[in-house]
């Protein structure tokens, strides 16, 4: 049964073309795009992803997110029964918010961490020539069009995944939401920790001018001190269900990354994962690791003399 | 056997003597024998509406409470003889008692915070409506005698405690007394947070009373939208050092609360920075202006309110999309052939050999 439904579905995708199948590397030879079903991989990675500063600015974030969300949310709902128990473990309500501005404060760190590590990373590879943005977080169209073919690859409708860069489409999008996010949070978060800086912040024609356009919102310091209300804790409900709905599953309980990927520690991708979802940063792997040629050479020689027996 | 011995077992002597005398003071307050009735558990009647009253004290608590020192006669005015009548009269706080406080010739009384409170918003006033008459609360609405819950200790400035000592005492003299204040006078009130913000709900949390005795419109949800705010919160989670309902609504004299209309109101628009800056040390024109009980409505605040929609929709549309998303390539890979673990050096077991260019292509 299984092989009919098989035979039926792979009949209904297009035969792909010789030419987008293969990708021929000087000194490897081609590689057929679904190379990655047949790869030998480590499940701690083989090969570089992520240097040790992203890995520690990484951990640096998963520890303060989390001890954030544990201060933070007994807050937001204070009037729940589990909110007090919660809040206790961190030694009382006042205890908890030093705790919590703590944590926001190392995270800020961490953020600023990552803002030097790329910033000097950048200016490191244009120095040096090799900066290329198509390997960056920059966003394209093309990551666009991938997304286009990867549905139109989940639905069967194409037989093969998009070729993509070391940051796909999912990737980008998950990085320019942490940026917003983290943005929201802590100017809200400092608007709240200093509501009296925050005022002194505004000049008072500046305010006057915005409250009496705005007529009913009262003023514009107190208005700016809702919003912030509002969406430091929006913001950080939202983060918080994308995180441990969405992030955690996508990382490591889809197949093949299950029950762990541990590229968060390691900073190193597997090598089926990166031809499949990484396809043209596994080209630039090839040109930069001469292991990693070695070992694709001899894998397609290999096939080759099966298949020619 | 030396005369320093002698001394020694004087001494000692002594001092359980007078621990024995100090131990049994309520016995000793007790001049009228008023305990000779009502040290009896049960004592009480059943008065004509069949309501029962009980009339025991116990010494215990009564000697551990703030009044232990008042005798009973102080208070209980109106009984001159024993056995004593029916009482009929109410106590009356400001009445003197014997007890007098150091460095002053006269009997202590409650009269002066009395005479604040009967000004405040809380006083009846001859013009009132009759059931507004009835909802006010009087002295022993909020204050029971055994008040015995101890407030946490911190260390706040001299000056301020010293206010709340003025409220009664003179000035004269009542710095030296300072070393005898006991734990309560360390903060504002002597009761919590907690405490304070349950007392003030019991009647304005009930929005039908406050609607029967005409309360302004904005303090009908007052209590709702303070939990709302951080002040609310952080005290429902046992803060001891965030804004209550008095820290904000009464000056140090404690029961000056008046609407925010009178010029004399901590909330008057004129007052409102200083009261503040008792927490808020940069507190400007701008500051006041923040909503401490932050209402969320259309009308009042279009712009938060639709800022709140537009969250609402960004959390769904990411939840929805993004664990849609996942499921729909979990399900596109693993139609593909794709296993759940990486087991033996690769995820996609059972496939068929690698394609690879055919000999004649490679040719070409």
């Amino acid at each position: 049964m299984s092989n009919i439904s098989q035979d039926a579905a792979v009949s209904v995708e297009a035969p792909a073309a010789e030419e987008d199948y293969f990708t021929y590397v000087e000194g490897v030879g081609a590689i057929p795009r679904d190379i990655y079903k047949y790869v030998e991989s480590n499940p701690m990675g083989d090969l570089p992803r992520y240097s040790v500063h992203i890995v520690i600015q990484h951990l640096l974030v998963v520890a303060t997110f989390l001890v954030l969300a544990a201060t933070g949310l007994p807050v937001y709902f204070a009037d729940q029964f589990w909110a007090p128990y919660v809040i206790n473990v961190f030694g009382g309500a006042d205890t908890a918010r030093l705790v919590h501005r703590i944590a926001a404060f190392t995270m800020i760190f961490a953020c600023a961490y990552h803002i030097v590590t790329i910033i000097g990373g950048t200016l490191r590879k244009i120095i040096n020539r090799e900066f290329d943005y198509k390997r960056t977080m920059i966003p394209r169209l093309k990551d666009l069009l991938d997304l286009y073919q990867d549905i139109k690859y989940f639905l069967r409708l194409t037989p093969y995944r998009p070729k993509m860069e070391k940051f796909m489409y999912k990737q980008k999008m998950h990085y320019y939401a942490i940026i917003w996010g983290n943005a929201v949070l802590i100017t809200a978060g400092t608007a709240l920790l200093f509501p009296s800086l925050m005022t002194h912040l505004f000049p008072d024609t500046l305010g006057q001018m915005i409250s009496h356009t705005l007529e009913t919102g009262g003023s514009f310091p107190s208005l700016f001190q809702d919003l912030a209300r509002l969406m430091h804790a929006d913001e950080a409900v939202m983060a918080l269900i994308v995180v441990a709905l969405w992030h955690w599953s996508n990382v490591h309980l889809v197949p093949g990354r299950f029950p762990l990927q541990w590229a968060f520690l390691t900073g190193k991708i597997t090598r089926e994962h990166q031809i499949e979802e990484h396809f043209l940063e596994y080209l630039n792997n090839l040109k930069e690791i001469p292991e990693e040629r070695e070992y694709m050479k001899n894998l397609l020689d290999k096939s080759d003399s099966i298949k020619r027996e | 056997m030396s005369a320093n011995h002698l001394w020694k077992a004087f001494f000692c002597c002594a001092v359980v003597f007078i621990c024995l005398v100090i131990s049994s003071t309520v016995e000793a307050l007790d001049k009228e024998d008023c305990l000779v009735c009502h040290k009896y558990r049960f004592i009480g009647r059943i008065d004509e509406n069949g309501k029962r009253h009980y009339y025991n004290v116990d010494e215990h608590i009564y000697g551990n409470s703030l009044h232990k020192n008042v005798a009973c006669n102080d208070c209980h005015t109106s009984i001159s003889k024993l056995p004593h009548e029916p009482v009929t009269e109410d106590v009356n706080c400001a009445t003197e008692c014997h007890i007098r406080p150091p460095f002053t010739q006269q009997n202590f009384s409650h009269q002066k915070i009395i005479n604040i409170y009967n000004e405040s918003v809380h006083g009846i006033k001859p013009d009132d409506p009759p059931e507004l008459k009835q909802a006010k609360p009087y002295c022993k609405f909020c204050h029971l005698n055994p008040l015995y819950t101890k407030a946490e200790e911190s260390r706040i400035d001299f000056d301020v405690t010293l206010k709340r000592c003025l409220n009664c005492h003179q000035k004269k003299g009542v710095t030296q007394a300072y070393i005898h204040i006991n734990h309560r006078l360390r903060k504002k009130t002597s009761r919590s947070p907690q405490e304070i913000v349950k007392l003030c709900s019991k009647c304005h949390a009930d929005v039908a009373l406050m609607k029967k005795i005409h309360a302004p419109k904005d303090s009908l949800d007052a209590v709702e939208t303070y939990n709302r705010s951080i002040h609310g919160k952080s005290v429902a989670l046992g803060s001891q050092t965030v804004a209550d309902c008095i820290s904000c609504h009464a000056s140090n004299a404690l029961h000056d609360i008046y609407k925010k209309e009178n010029k004399k109101a901590t909330i008057n628009e004129d007052n409102l920075q200083q009261t503040c800056r008792q927490c808020h040390a940069q507190t400007n024109s701008w500051f006041v202006q923040i909503a401490v009980h932050p209402r969320v409505e259309k009308e009042h605040n279009p712009i938060v309110y639709f800022a709140g929609i537009f969250f609402r929709i960004m959390l769904y549309g990411a939840v929805f999309g993004m664990i849609g998303l996942m499921l729909f390539e979990t399900y596109g890979r693993r139609s593909r052939g794709i296993k759940f673990l990486l087991r033996n050096g690769t995820s996609w077991r059972g496939k068929s050999k690698i394609r690879t260019k055919s000999k004649k292509n490679q040719e070409d």
